[in-house]
């Protein structure tokens, strides 16, 4: 059925992240920098990664010719390209990338990684940063980070010793046998093709506030391209008739009159809190009966045999802060021990645009056999549309995931159902578009 | 036993084909209207499935049964009358909705039927519960009151009569015959219970064809002991002592 339904597009403001790339010699100031600029935006989606994530694991040999300080960890040679071009594409199309930590006292990586998602800006800092062909075909801005030598050398002293745990003559070893002819090998040809030379590093305030006006600018664009998206998706979804795939809980005596004592703005907190709980109890057992399950037979204490069905795989919810947390006592009557993520959406009160803030979601959650996506409302379908695509970059299948709310507007779950047909919205009441939200105030109190 | 087949039929959301459906046994249909069963669900099923299991232990038979019998209590309440009751939202919108009318009660037939409270009082905050304990008598194997403590004003209420299981029924009819005693007309009674035998069911239904009786399942038939088969064993010692 879902396949004769058509899908449409939708890009998260991080589906098409911007790349700059800083190059720059050891010691030349591109983490400052890079720091800086980063710092001068104070926005959450703005992330660097260095490339020191991505130096490749040496084998015992060569450890020990690094323990030795004879190792050229300045050379090209010496990074990983092939993963890092991997998970820069993995950046760029807006999946999750999980990036390797490098330790320098075990010239090895270890086993954890860390995962970088929805920057809707990148900056990767490293001295190859312009080097490779296929890095710069990624590259959005180029930039080189000039630094007179004296001044790379002794940074760079400061740093190994205090930071990396290396002897001051191992450095110096270190800058004379691979770091400065390296320099001129490879590093500073990269000047050639940056669009930037910035020098002086962090001094150069003129220069940091161009590059952070320009992501700005850059922002800005990627945000009123994701207005207009979500406008576009409205279109379709107003002409569009409502979906099977939205179930409304049936509109019994006991769910209308509930309703009723919700929206009344006379009922008091606390019986507004007890009813509603009492809905969402409800909505979950409506959502849970999508967990699939397999025919299964059972002895019954009598000795007679029962054909029923089993459930093996789990269920777990993703809250959808602030709002969902009022679900939470609801659900934890029907799964108590539901493994829950949590997601804060705000709706930037300049713009109306939906962004992402904060993720904890649980691990291997691709593999839960339903994931529930909580939300009391849902209005123009922005913020759900945004937290549906976290979780499909996070390899839920559509199929399993259901989106459950006490109140929507029929635009709304159109505009999420079109991009999302195999998704299912589970809906205590549906109301008209555009409803402010006053559902999770009223319960939480504020 | 009787030669009742169990009914079977695949299970599972509208959406999906037939064939990706699971196959389970499904409640047998009665023809009396004054029977509910809750629809038959996957979910329902899959809890089914889980009290029924003998090796499902006590603190996972007590969770899911509550979880089925909170659906027959929300069912339940259902059939309870409703007054017209407009309001304006918070947003400033009106909402035609409807307002709870008559002042309810519980009774339960102890002891199974106790174990019905929780369900009940997660959905009816404040609610009273009367209780009935009926035994059978070891002379003549008829049921007997031993013992009831009703709300003085249960004439003026609508009951919800608990008790898990329906085998012949006994216990419950005569339930029902003190409810009536006490002044509560028959029909602003509601018997909510787990599992019943057609056999039970159908009496009882016959026999008080104004009494809503709400079910989640109803079985395949009663053996010589007049057990429910395939029943779920003794469903107060596995919710108490076992």
């Amino acid at each position: 059925m879902s396949s004769e339904v058509r899908r449409i597009r939708y890009s998260p403001p991080w589906g098409d992240a911007s790349i700059i790339g800083v190059a720059g010699s050891s010691g030349s100031g591109k983490t400052s920098l890079a720091l800086a600029i980063v710092a001068s935006l104070n926005l959450p989606w703005v992330v660097i990664m260095s490339m020191d994530s991505f130096y490749k694991p040496l084998n015992a040999e060569q450890s020990a010719i690094a323990f030795r300080n004879e190792y050229d960890f300045d050379s090209p040679e010496a990074i990983d390209f092939d993963i890092l071009v991997d998970r820069l594409r993995d950046i760029k199309q807006g999946r999750v990338a999980e990036i390797p930590i490098y330790s320098f006292e075990k010239h090895n990586r270890i086993e954890k990684t860390t995962s970088i998602y929805s920057p809707h800006v990148l900056i990767l800092e490293g001295i190859f940063a312009l080097h490779d062909q296929r890095v710069l075909d990624l590259l959005d801005l180029k930039i080189f980070a000039e630094a007179d030598a004296d001044l790379c050398l002794s940074r760079r002293l400061v740093r190994d010793v205090k930071e990396r745990g290396r002897d001051i003559e191992g450095c110096i070893k270190q800058w004379f046998g691979y770091v400065k002819p390296n320099f001129y090998k490879y590093v500073s040809p990269q000047r050639e093709i940056a669009d930037v030379i910035i020098p002086r590093g962090i001094e150069n305030t003129v220069a940091i506030s161009m590059v952070s006006g320009q992501i700005q600018k850059t922002l800005a664009h990627k945000s009123a391209q994701h207005q207009e998206q979500l406008q576009r998706l409205g279109k379709i979804a107003e002409d569009a008739p409502l979906s099977p795939n939205a179930i409304i809980l049936p509109q019994t005596n006991q769910v209308k009159g509930i309703h009723t004592l919700l929206m009344d703005p006379k009922t008091s907190t606390e019986e507004y809190i007890f009813y509603f709980d009492r809905l969402v109890t409800l909505l979950v057992e409506k959502a849970v009966d999508f967990l699939p399950s397999h025919p299964e037979q059972v002895i019954t204490p009598a000795g007679n045999v029962y054909m029923g069905l089993k459930t093996s795989v789990g269920t777990s919810a993703v809250v959808i802060l602030r709002g969902g947390s009022a679900f939470e006592t609801g659900l934890r009557r029907t799964i108590p021990d539901c493994r829950t993520g949590r997601i804060l959406i705000q709706t930037n009160y300049r713009t109306g645009e939906p962004e992402l803030h904060y993720r904890a979601l649980p691990k291997n959650i691709a593999e839960d056999g339903l994931v529930l996506l909580l939300d009391p409302q849902m209005s123009s379908g922005g913020a759900a549309l945004m937290a549906v695509r976290v979780l499909v970059d996070h390899g839920v299948p559509e199929d399993r995931i259901v989106f459950v709310t006490y109140l929507a507007g029929p635009v709304g779950v159109n505009r999420v159902l079109s991009v999302f047909p195999e998704v299912r919205v589970v809906v205590a009441r549906m109301g008209d578009d555009m409803e402010e939200r006053w559902v999770e105030s009223r319960y939480l109190g504020c | 036993m009787t030669d009742n087949t169990a009914p079977s039929q695949s299970v599972g959301p509208e959406y999906l084909p037939i064939g990706r459906k699971p196959t389970a046994t499904v409640s047998t249909n009665l023809a009396h209207d004054n029977v509910t069963i809750l629809p038959q669900t996957s979910q329902l099923i899959a809890l089914l499935t889980m009290i029924r299991d003998k090796n499902t232990g006590r603190a996972d038979f007590i969770f899911h049964s509550n979880r089925i019998i909170r659906l027959l209590v929300e069912e339940g309440l259902n059939h309870l009358p409703v007054v017209e009751h407009t309001i304006t939202t918070p947003v400033g919108r009106t909402y035609s909705g409807v307002k709870f009318e008559g002042k309810i009660c519980g009774v339960s037939i102890m002891r199974a039927g106790e174990s019905m409270e929780q369900a009940l009082r997660e959905c009816c905050r404040s609610v009273r519960i009367g209780k009935i304990l009926i035994q059978r008598d070891e002379e003549t194997s008829k049921p007997k009151l031993y013992y009831d403590k009703l709300p003085e004003d249960i004439a003026e209420r609508w009951v919800l009569l608990l008790d898990p299981m329906l085998a012949t029924g006994g216990s419950a009819l005569m339930a029902v015959e003190v409810l009536k005693s006490r002044g509560v007309p028959e029909d602003h009674i509601l018997f909510l219970n787990l599992i019943a035998s057609p056999e039970g069911a159908k009496n009882f239904a016959e026999r008080f064809p104004k009494v809503r009786v709400v079910t989640a399942f109803v079985d395949m038939g009663l053996d010589e002991k007049n057990y429910i088969v395939p029943g779920l064993g003794d469903f107060g010692d596995r919710f108490y002592t076992m």
